[in-house]
């Protein structure tokens, strides 16, 4: 209990298995196996989703066609973190990116590593670098890094 | 490229915190049991008494404050009973809640509504609907009881359980 | 009033199964969205709005309109609602996709409801929808409680001749779910010893008495007088809906009786003019999480007296064939994926009306419900016909 009398305090613990599906765990396991980053082209619209979903949400279809993008790609947009808090994945100062990778048309969110916010610019080109051993976690592309 | 059956699953678990702000009859229900009384909420239109006491009786839409409480009785009469003997993890702890346990519904002398909580009975064959029942302070209990505390801090733990009272006792 | 009648139109459902390892969230909602689309010839983009709903903590995933409404349901730029009442969500949904259509907003809706129970866990996933000070730390799931309603209404009425019936409502949704092939558990041989030699989880409840945790999605296609013409010349007509909810905590009152049941029960039957429901209806479909429930809720729904819920099987009124057959599908004592159960209630009441339920069809059926429980201690109920008039 809190010392102030008006307030309950407690904790929410619970395990959990979620099931990445068939296109997710094909995804993480062409980066962990091969260093490639593999995204799925809609047979409609031609759109290539990356991270690879079953179903095209603008015209419900169902992909199948896998394709390669680029290791590298451009950055759209970026922050700084600063702010320090428990759930962070690295120590401040660190930069998210958004990305749109070579041949893919919808963009990932990731770790930059470049804590400097006047060497960043969005249009830079940017690169994956692979964590040495993969775990079949989206975190095996440990960050991007400016080229 | 032809679909794979995949079987993948990322297990994590949760571990959140939070401060859940009891309400004003609740305070004072706490501060009153940490003076041994066990306190309920009575409707000033109905005089509906309910317990956990709270800030509305649903069925007057009227509200209740904690002038509105009463003070009821640690005895009450066993609704239902049941020997909880199933596994699965508590969300309080995160851990396996530790089973079999005695779980039963009473209405205290006094109450309109029923409690739900902790038996120390784990043999469903001693339990009989109707009997009497009372409400132990951790206080109360051996020292070497888990549920042991020496003084009542006014939290939920004050009653650890209910207990069934034997002929004799009533 | 209505400005609209409701018709359901189309129907999609998954093999519910105790696990889904081979398909993530949207993929597996994927597959019954997809399955109702193709059912009333219509596609996504034909469709208005979407109904949605589970309980968001059984899988931990919060948010889940975000993960659901667009990968799954093709809801890109599109009005989405996400529902959550616990056992009721499906109910909910199926209700509020009434109102949506009824009220004129929408022509055409998609209702959705699903579960993906072996990710979580329902017993630890429902202790967090309690109040914390007061219930967590004793709860033990919905289990718990059901078996102390189980103990009271037992006792009442003779424990032994009481857990005997029960058992029998197993035996019986249980065989009927042999023939629905989007039922979980199959056991087309299971007898009255079985269930009661089985182990005892919760006196008076044995693990046969109790519900599975199932995996799965539903969805439910929606349309009005116009639209439903449009898509089928035999849809299955709402006639009316009914909700009553109760009290904050589980221990608010006894409720081994289920009294919101009869409440929601006598709000329809007055304005689908029912008298006798076992007369009025040709066949139920009741949300029975327990196999006592079934016996006390169709008491309190009004099928019979109280205490006179084992008569419905001894004269084989609710048995296939009978005079009015419960849980056709084989019931929620078969099937479980939480936030889909409702609905199937709903869907699987359709099914009867539209006449397309195989091996699991009551013949000639004209006028059905179907019921949602859950909350604390909530019913919602609906009765679908071959018109949307009432039955007299």
């Amino acid at each position: 209990m809190s010392d102030d009398k008006r307030v309950f305090e407690g904790r929410i613990k619970v395990p959990y298995k979620h099931t990445a599906g068939a296109y997710v765990e094909k995804f993480l396991t062409e980066i962990g196996q091969n260093r490639k980053i593999m995204g799925v082209k809609c047979p409609k619209c031609k759109k290539v989703f990356v991270p690879p979903k079953m179903v095209c949400f603008e015209c419900f279809e169902k992909m199948e066609e896998w394709v390669e993008v680029g290791n590298q790609g451009t950055l759209k947009g970026f922050t700084v973190v600063t702010h320090k808090t428990d759930v962070m994945p690295l120590k401040p100062p660190f930069a998210y990116g958004i990305i749109r990778l070579d041949g893919a048309d919808t963009d990932i969110v990731h770790l930059i590593k470049e804590s400097d916010p006047n060497k960043l610019k969005a249009g830079m080109r940017v690169e994956a670098s692979f964590y040495a051993k993969p775990r079949k976690r989206i975190l095996d592309i440990e960050y991007f890094k400016p080229i | 490229m032809v679909r794979q059956k995949g079987e993948f699953q990322i297990r994590w678990k949760t571990d959140l915190p939070y401060r859940w702000a009891i309400g004003k009859l609740a305070v004072k229900y706490f501060e009153e049991l940490k003076k041994r009384k066990i306190m309920g909420s009575k409707c000033p239109k109905c005089g509906k008494m309910y317990m956990p006491p709270r800030g509305v009786c649903a069925d007057c839409f009227v509200e209740m404050t904690v002038d509105d409480m009463v003070e009821l009785s640690r005895k009450g009469t066993l609704m239902g009973f049941t020997v909880v003997n199933y596994p699965f993890v508590d969300p309080n702890t995160g851990a396996m809640r530790p089973f079999p346990y005695g779980y039963v519904i009473c209405q205290l002398d006094g109450a309109d509504t029923y409690l739900m909580h902790f038996c120390d009975e784990i043999d469903h064959t001693k339990f009989k609907i109707g009997q009497r029942v009372e409400a132990v302070f951790c206080d109360e209990l051996p020292k070497d009881h888990e549920s042991y505390r020496p003084e009542l801090k006014g939290d939920i733990y004050d009653i650890p359980f209910i207990r069934l009272l034997k002929d004799e006792e009533v | 009033m209505p400005k609209h009648d409701v018709a359901i139109v189309g129907i999609g459902q998954t093999k519910f199964r105790s696990k889904r390892r081979d398909v993530n969230i949207p993929e597996m909602i994927y597959e019954a969205v997809k399955a109702a689309l193709d059912d009333a010839n219509l596609e996504i983009k034909d469709i208005d709005a979407l109904l949605i709903g589970n309980m968001d903590h059984f899988e931990g995933i919060n948010f889940s309109e975000l993960w659901t409404g667009i990968d799954a349901c093709g809801f890109y730029l599109k009005p989405v609602v996400k529902i959550a009442t616990g056992g009721t969500t499906g109910s909910s949904l199926g209700i509020s996709g009434y109102y949506n259509i009824a009220s004129g907003i929408y022509d055409k809706v998609l209702v959705v409801g699903w579960e993906k129970l072996n990710e979580g866990g329902a017993t630890t996933g429902i202790i967090t929808a309690f109040d914390p000070v007061w219930e967590r730390p004793s709860l033990a799931g919905a289990l718990g409680p059901l078996a102390l309603m189980a103990n009271i209404y037992a006792s009442k009425y003779g424990i032994e001749r009481s857990m005997e019936a029960s058992a029998d409502v197993v035996v019986k949704n249980r065989s009927n779910a042999a023939n629905n092939e989007f039922a979980h558990l199959q056991m087309p041989n299971i007898t009255t010893d079985f269930v009661m030699s089985s182990q005892m989880i919760s006196y008076p409840l044995r693990l046969h008495d109790c519900c599975p945790q199932s995996e799965g999605a539903c969805a439910v296609i929606y349309a009005n007088e116009n639209e439903a013409k449009k898509i089928t010349d035999n849809p299955a007509w709402f006639k009316g809906v009914s909700t009553a909810h109760y009290y904050t905590f589980g221990c608010d009152d006894i409720m081994y009786n289920l009294p919101t049941a009869t409440i929601a029960s006598k709000k329809i039957y007055k304005k689908v003019g029912i008298k006798d429901p076992i007369k009025d209806l040709d066949v139920a479909e009741i949300y029975e999480p327990t196999s006592w429930a079934e016996l006390a809720w169709t008491e309190a729904l009004g099928f019979c007296d109280f205490g006179k819920g084992h008569t419905l099987l001894d004269e084989g009124i609710s048995k296939m064939g009978g005079e009015m057959p419960v849980n056709p599908s084989g019931g929620v004592l078969s099937t479980n994926p939480i936030g889909a159960t409702a609905l199937v209630r709903f869907a699987e009441a359709a099914i009867q009306i539209m006449g397309r339920g195989g091996k699991r069809q009551v013949p000639d059926a004209e006028v059905a419900m179907g019921m949602g429980f859950g909350g604390s201690l909530w019913t919602e109920l609906c009765i679908l016909g071959k018109d949307p008039k009432p039955v007299r």
